[in-house]
């Protein structure tokens, strides 16, 4: 139970494929790689390299600022000893190299070991230089800068499984791109319409599919999912699949829309399965059922009684992810008041737990809550009208591998380990 | 009555939510801009619902209240042609200004539509109330299954528009087509002239007309067949202005800036086609 500090807000989280490596990327633009010791078993995460990714920018033609802040960061597969990540702001996505140095040529002929040319006069003899272990040193250079291609603010960002190919979404086009290829960029999705006074939707978030390279999905404002098949046609604005639960008439509010809108979509790892975020529940469907979620699952359901408070403050437009451990049996989301929740498949059973640090001690606890909505009131209940909504956690991500947790709350990574082995739920 | 007071609540907070959204650090974000559209769409028709069904008795009150509206001498300037249905015109400026820089394009279609509700307001009210229902029902076949409730003040403009398109009938309308031309050309000098905006809102505006211009490609402010679209299209249930409320709140001088927001939706409308 690790917790790190932070000086801006988290505003991704995320892996690599083996779990050795988490990057966050934050408000300020800022990408902070974690490393996991690997002398120790269950080792901890530390600090392996800090760069700054996106500044802000200005957009002269329209006036606008284009925010530095990071959307979404994502792992390509390795395929040599560097590490490849891909990071995006509102507009603009950028494929970094990360890389090791621990050895550094010494002995030239014409350098001296600072650098400086040397008086040709006093070379005498010739030396092959040798390489020589140095200091490890984490290096990060920009390889690639996928710019312009997007109009709208970028929401989601995926690695395609054929490791060539990823696509961005934003909030009516998803395009995809080639990873060598930055001045070119293939729409495949385009829900703009002729007359945006038409507008009724937009794409919240977007994922390839784990395994086959021509399927992706997308989902909307309007808490419907499409899957797309690229080899039917070019342009995907006609889905192959869409999924969507009717609308329940008996809960209908001013705010339905809003909170029907999904946040976060992500594939199951063994691909059969779609979670999905919205205001108010997470939901798993089946990619072979359409009609509707095959689990539901109730995140703070003591909120529907406050979504006109929650509108006023702007609260019910945060958009919470949702993710898979590494056997798809357990699914996880945040919520407010530092509590995120994880709900068993299999039991059907969620429990509550906070990232919560005493500020006395070093490490942080990860601890069972329960938000009390009527019955009987147990100690350490909390009621709702005491949650804080400041305290966020929209961010998160699950080892690939390992009951290993990192959860973002505001400024604040928490990494949870589950040393024992013992069952969380 | 208290659905309605929290519609009205509702509303007021969805303007300001639109409003804010022009000034935060990195533009427009066109989902939250979409979502607050909807739930003031929403809001407007539990609003209007109950409305409408006083509505035929209180055409004459409506009209009251369209008199009541404040008109700054300001504006009134910048109309220079100004009889009453000018001055209702103008009215709406003042807090449409404050929407404007996000709505360029629609807007311009929708000041149009604005001036000719007003002047049907002012002029030929009960007569066009009973042709709205047939003409708005016509013209806006379109028109997405909420909208079930044609508002009387939404229906003017639309039956205004069908009938600039094909035979205008009533009084104010001979002369509509070029005043609301004008009208809106003035407006949008008027909005660039704003006096007491800041320069940072200005930069915007001018920075939303650019991108108007861009968008000028898909819409015609002069074209009448796309107002006709327009009131058709499911965003376009907030175009229209409630026109009078019932209650007079317009005692309140602190209200009658809101309530004069709330009654042209037709500026916020426009939010989501900032780009």
């Amino acid at each position: 139970h690790l917790l790190l500090g932070y000086t801006d807000v988290i505003s991704t989280v995320e892996f690599n494929q083996t779990g050795d490596l988490l990057a966050t990327g934050d408000k300020g633009g800022r990408v902070v790689i974690f490393q996991r010791e690997t002398e120790v078993e269950s080792g901890e995460y530390n600090v392996y390299s800090t760069f700054q990714s996106h500044e802000p920018d200005f957009d002269y033609l329209k006036s606008l600022e284009i925010e530095e802040k990071i959307n979404k960061i994502r792992w390509l597969p390795q395929q040599n000893a560097a590490h490849f990540l891909l990071s995006t702001n509102d507009k603009t996505i950028k494929l970094w190299k990360v890389s090791e140095r621990d050895k550094r040529p010494e002995g030239y002929n014409l350098k001296d070991e600072e650098g400086r040319i040397k008086d040709i006069s006093t070379v005498t003899s010739l030396r092959v230089p040798v390489l020589k272990p140095t200091d490890l040193m984490v290096e990060v250079r920009p390889r690639r800068i996928f710019a312009n291609g997007h109009t709208y603010h970028v929401n989601s960002i995926s690695v395609n499984s054929d490791g060539e190919t990823y696509l961005s979404a934003d909030d009516l086009r998803v395009n995809m791109w080639h990873l060598d290829i930055t001045d070119r960029s293939f729409n495949i999705v385009d829900i703009k319409p002729a007359n945006m006074e038409d507008l009724t939707e937009v794409i919240t978030a977007a994922e390839f599919h784990p395994q086959h390279c021509h399927l992706f999905v997308y989902s909307s404002s309007k808490g419907t999912l499409r899957l797309c098949d690229m080899r039917e046609s070019a342009l995907c604005d006609k889905h192959s699949k869409i999924f969507e639960e009717p609308e329940d008439p008996g809960n209908r509010s001013f705010f339905s829309e809003i909170i029907s809108s999904v946040s976060d979509v992500k594939f199951s790892h063994s691909g059969r399965y779609l979670l999905t975020r919205d205001y108010l529940t997470v939901k798993v469907w089946d990619l072979n059922m359409e009609k509707g979620p095959v689990e539901t699952y109730q995140v703070h359901e003591y909120l529907r009684s406050k979504l006109c408070s929650l509108y006023e403050n702007d609260c019910i437009f945060d958009k919470f992810e949702c993710v898979w451990n590494s056997t798809d049996s357990v699914i996880m989301t945040g919520a407010y008041n530092s509590f995120f929740r994880m709900f068993d498949r299999e039991t059907g059973r969620g429990v509550t737990l906070e990232a919560w640090r005493e500020s006395s001690k070093p490490r942080a606890v990860l601890r069972t809550r329960r938000v009390y909505t009527g019955g009987r009131r147990r100690r350490g209940d909390v009621g709702v009208d005491s949650l804080d909504f400041t305290k966020k956690i929209l961010h998160m991500a699950w080892h690939p591998a390992e009951n290993i947790i990192a959860i973002a709350a505001t400024n604040n990574l928490y990494i949870f380990q589950d040393r024992v082995n013992a069952e969380n739920l | 009555m208290e659905y309605k007071v929290e519609a009205h609540r509702i509303m007021s907070i969805s303007l300001g939510k639109i409003y804010n959204s022009r000034v935060q650090r990195g533009g427009i974000k066109l989902h939250k801009n979409l979502l607050v559209s909807l739930v003031l769409r929403s809001a407007r028709q539990v609003y209007l619902s109950d409305y409408y069904s006083g509505a035929c008795l209180n055409a004459a009150q409506s009209e009251r209240e369209a008199n009541e509206w404040d008109i700054t001498d300001s504006e009134r300037e910048k109309f220079p042609s100004s009889t009453t249905e000018c001055d209702r015109v103008e009215s709406p400026e003042e807090p449409q200004q404050t929407e404007r820089p996000e709505k360029e394009h629609e807007h311009r279609e929708n000041d149009d539509d604005l001036k000719s509700d007003q002047v049907d307001c002012t002029s030929t009210l009960q007569q066009e109330q009973n042709q709205n229902s047939l003409d708005s029902v016509a013209n806006v076949s379109s028109e997405t299954p909420p909208e079930t409730i044609k508002e009387p003040k939404e229906s003017p403009s639309e039956s205004a528009v069908a009938e600039r398109d094909s035979t205008p009938e009533a009084n104010g309308e001979s002369h509509q087509p070029p005043k609301t031309h004008v009208c809106s050309n003035r407006k949008r000098s008027a909005e660039e002239t704003e006096s007491g905006d800041s320069p940072q809102k200005r930069i915007k505006v001018a920075s939303s007309d650019a991108e108007g211009d861009e968008e000028a490609e898909e819409m015609d402010t002069s074209n009448v067949s796309n107002l006709i679209t327009i009131f058709g299209s499911s965003f376009s249930g907030l175009l229209s202005k409630d026109g009078a409320k019932p209650e007079s709140e317009t005692e309140d001088s602190g209200q009658i800036c809101c309530d004069q927001m709330l009654k042209n939706l037709n500026p916020w409308s426009t939010a989501i086609v900032a780009f």
